[in-house]
């Protein structure tokens, strides 16, 4: 089964603007407080299409790990990677930016643990269709957020998976008492009821963005984001 | 801005992000010069560090996998408008 989540926002801020503030959105916790959890960001590719003009772009997140406890109690330590251990996951980032057409696609979807849960979260932002809102200078975004959990599936070896060969035997027990399709079910929930209450905050980490890029400009964010690397490099 | 996972590369990660930055809002957003050439040498610099950290955590395994299971993902976003 796979849950979906599906929401409409537009924000206030014209569309150049919103696709810049999508690339700076973890560019520093001063510039983005909701964005602490994010422990690195890096690009891994970027392209423009010579005919379409449109830009690629790939890059790779740290995150502390947003799955829930909840999720992890309901998972042996051979799979959760045990207590407070590795609960960082490794985000994939793929964006296209088509600024003639006036939109920006984007997905984002957890490197590690998909054999435990996958969530995939995509997001179209376009210029509005109205002129009127046009004129106001407002930017449209539906984002849609999917959540598997193939647990207990057969999927080629992959890191961070449960693995029911690895002779550890809880698997066929925990699975046949509950049911994997219940116990994937109960993780795409529990995944679901956190991730939608962290859509919110995203959302909030974005307008804050906007605003500084509104106060100050581009020029004005790097120029405070240099001085805080400044800061940081003298009290090293 | 923010780190690079593998901190030996966070000066020339903050060097390219900077001109991308840069590039991105002065020039593809204005809709001039579509190429980033200029950010290009910096990038190349960026990966050749980077590409040491993701062989050794295993990311470029996680990298291949997804792209595996991506394909029709690739389609869809590059796919032309109707």
């Amino acid at each position: 089964m796979v849950l979906t989540h599906s929401t409409n926002h537009t924000y206030s801020h014209p569309f150049p603007t919103v696709t810049l503030a999508y690339f700076l959105r973890y560019s520093s916790p001063q510039l983005n407080p909701f964005a602490a959890h994010v422990l690195s960001t890096d690009t891994i590719s970027s392209h423009v299409d010579p005919e379409t003009q449109r830009l690629y772009t790939t890059r790779i997140h740290l995150k502390k790990s947003r799955m829930p406890s909840a999720v992890y109690k309901l998972l042996p330590a051979s799979v959760s990677g045990g207590g407070s251990g590795e609960k960082a996951s490794y985000i994939l980032e793929t964006s296209v930016v088509d600024i003639k057409e006036g939109w920006m696609k984007t997905e984002s979807r957890n490197l590690n643990f998909t054999g435990v849960l996958s969530v995939v979260e995509k997001q179209h932002f376009k210029v509005p269709s109205s002129s009127e809102a046009v004129a106001r200078n407002e930017t449209d975004v539906n984002s849609s957020v999917s959540f598997k959990s193939r647990l207990g599936e057969k999927l080629r070896g992959k890191l961070g998976q449960a693995q029911e060969s690895s002779g550890t035997g809880w698997l066929p027990g925990l699975l046949g008492g509950l049911g994997a399709k219940g116990i994937q079910r109960s993780i795409e929930s529990l995944a679901s009821t956190k991730t939608i209450d962290q859509l919110s905050k995203s959302r909030d980490g974005m307008r804050l963005v906007l605003e500084r890029l509104r106060n100050g400009g581009v020029i004005g964010v790097m120029e405070k984001l240099r001085q805080e690397r400044q800061r940081q490099a003298m009290t090293m | 801005m923010s780190a690079s996972l593998a901190p030996e590369c966070n000066e020339v990660k903050e060097r390219y992000d900077t001109c991308f930055l840069k590039w991105y809002s002065e020039k593809y957003l204005r809709g001039a010069e579509k190429d980033n050439k200029e950010c290009a040498g910096l990038f190349n610099e960026y990966q050749k560090c980077l590409s040491v950290a993701l062989k050794d955590r295993g990311i470029d395994k996680l990298l291949d996998e997804a792209r595996e299971d991506n394909k029709e993902n690739d389609v869809r976003l590059t796919a032309p408008r109707k």
